[in-house]
């Protein structure tokens, strides 16, 4: 797999491994504004009610999780397409 | 990841990285049972976190708490807390705790043994006509076989204990949500198909992020060999830094966290429906 990216042989290898690339950038770009939104709101809430910290923060951790995953599930996705097809 | 061995072969294909050999070759009828690195790792990752239990836990507990202790209280502490009584209702946690916190502390191993480099990677290599083990990083997690087991526990566990604690009319039922009749025919498959997406989602998350993590810092060593160029190091061997010290620090102990925290969910879900 790494040396199909590397050194492309086929223009059908180049193609695959752009829509590769392009997928799973696709795919970070919304998790990183789910990411993005989750600390946003988090850091909103510490400001506004600071005791609320630890409590918040195991949710916290849990929604970045949850949502930081669907980056792999593209990732995951795109390589199965890549390898198999 | 076993870079030193370029050093002896010409060819270096960074995909054999993930190639699981088996070391001793077990068949039971049509499973597979050999013994391969991840079975070595999951063994290694085991030891240790047993001894962790024992040491930071039970070995000369007293009132007056020094490091050692505190440690072994903190996790205690985030497995009660933030784990144990944000997922589960009350009066199974005392059931379901030593689960959960078990989970926490072997994944949290498994995942930190990954980022430790052994010289258990089957590979040798030639230093002045010696032969040597090749030290290389390796996570059992990053194998779908070891989270998918990981998770079939939990699949299980789950509708064990949903059908212990409400009897198995009573928990299927639950399953059926509360909507006008036509829509039933629509909406039960789906939460069939949920139940078992939880199973994809749980080991899929914890396998690709390992994953992912190792061949992002294997891509840039890589780089440097798949395109021949020393200069390329400059760039490529910090950058390899920073994403295994994001991994060390954050990755594993989230992944750790999240895989616990999302079975005591689980389970507590099967306990106490919504509806």
């Amino acid at each position: 797999m790494f040396t199909l990216l590397a050194q492309a042989d086929t223009a059908v290898d180049a193609g695959k491994a752009i829509a590769l690339a392009l997928g799973i950038g696709l795919g970070s770009l919304g998790a990183g504004i789910g990411i993005g939104n989750i600390f946003g709101s988090m850091i909103q809430s510490v400001a506004r009610q600071p005791e609320l910290r630890g409590e918040l923060q195991g949710i916290m951790w849990l929604g970045f999780a949850l949502t930081e995953a669907v980056v792999f599930y593209g990732l995951i996705g795109g390589l199965l397409a890549f390898v198999l097809v | 990841m076993s870079w030193l061995v370029l050093a002896a072969t010409e060819k270096f294909d960074p995909s054999h990285e993930f190639e699981l050999p088996a070391w001793v070759p077990i068949q039971l009828g049509p499973l597979d049972m050999s013994i391969n690195k991840a079975v070595v790792y999951l063994w290694i990752s085991a030891v240790v976190s047993m001894l962790l239990g024992i040491l930071l836990m039970r070995l000369r507990v007293g009132v007056e708490p020094g490091t050692r202790q505190t440690i072994g209280e903190q996790i205690y502490e985030i497995a009660q807390t933030q784990i144990a009584e944000q997922g589960l209702p009350d009066k199974a946690i005392g059931r379901w705790f030593p689960y959960v916190a078990s989970l926490l502390i072997f994944i949290w191993t498994v995942n930190m043994i990954g980022f430790v480099p052994l010289p258990i990677t089957g590979e040798t290599f030639d230093l002045a006509g010696v032969e040597l083990p090749v030290w290389g990083i390796y996570a059992a997690t990053s194998s779908i076989s070891v989270t998918l087991a990981l998770a079939l526990i939990t699949f299980f566990f789950t509708h064990y204990e949903g059908v212990r604690a409400n009897g198995p009319v009573r928990y299927f039922k639950s399953w059926i949500p509360d909507v006008p009749k036509p829509m039933l025919g629509l909406l039960v498959p789906l939460e069939v198909l949920g139940q078992f997406m939880r199973l994809v989602s749980l080991s899929v998350r914890l396998y690709a992020n390992m994953l992912a993590g190792h061949m992002l810092i294997l891509t840039f060593i890589g780089l440097i060999f798949v395109l021949e160029s020393v200069v390329l190091a400059v760039v490529a061997v910090p950058a390899a830094t920073v994403f295994y010290l994001f991994e060390v620090v954050i990755v594993v102990s989230i992944q750790a966290f999240i895989f616990a925290a999302l079975s005591a969910i689980y389970i507590g879900s099967a306990i106490e429906p919504e509806h």
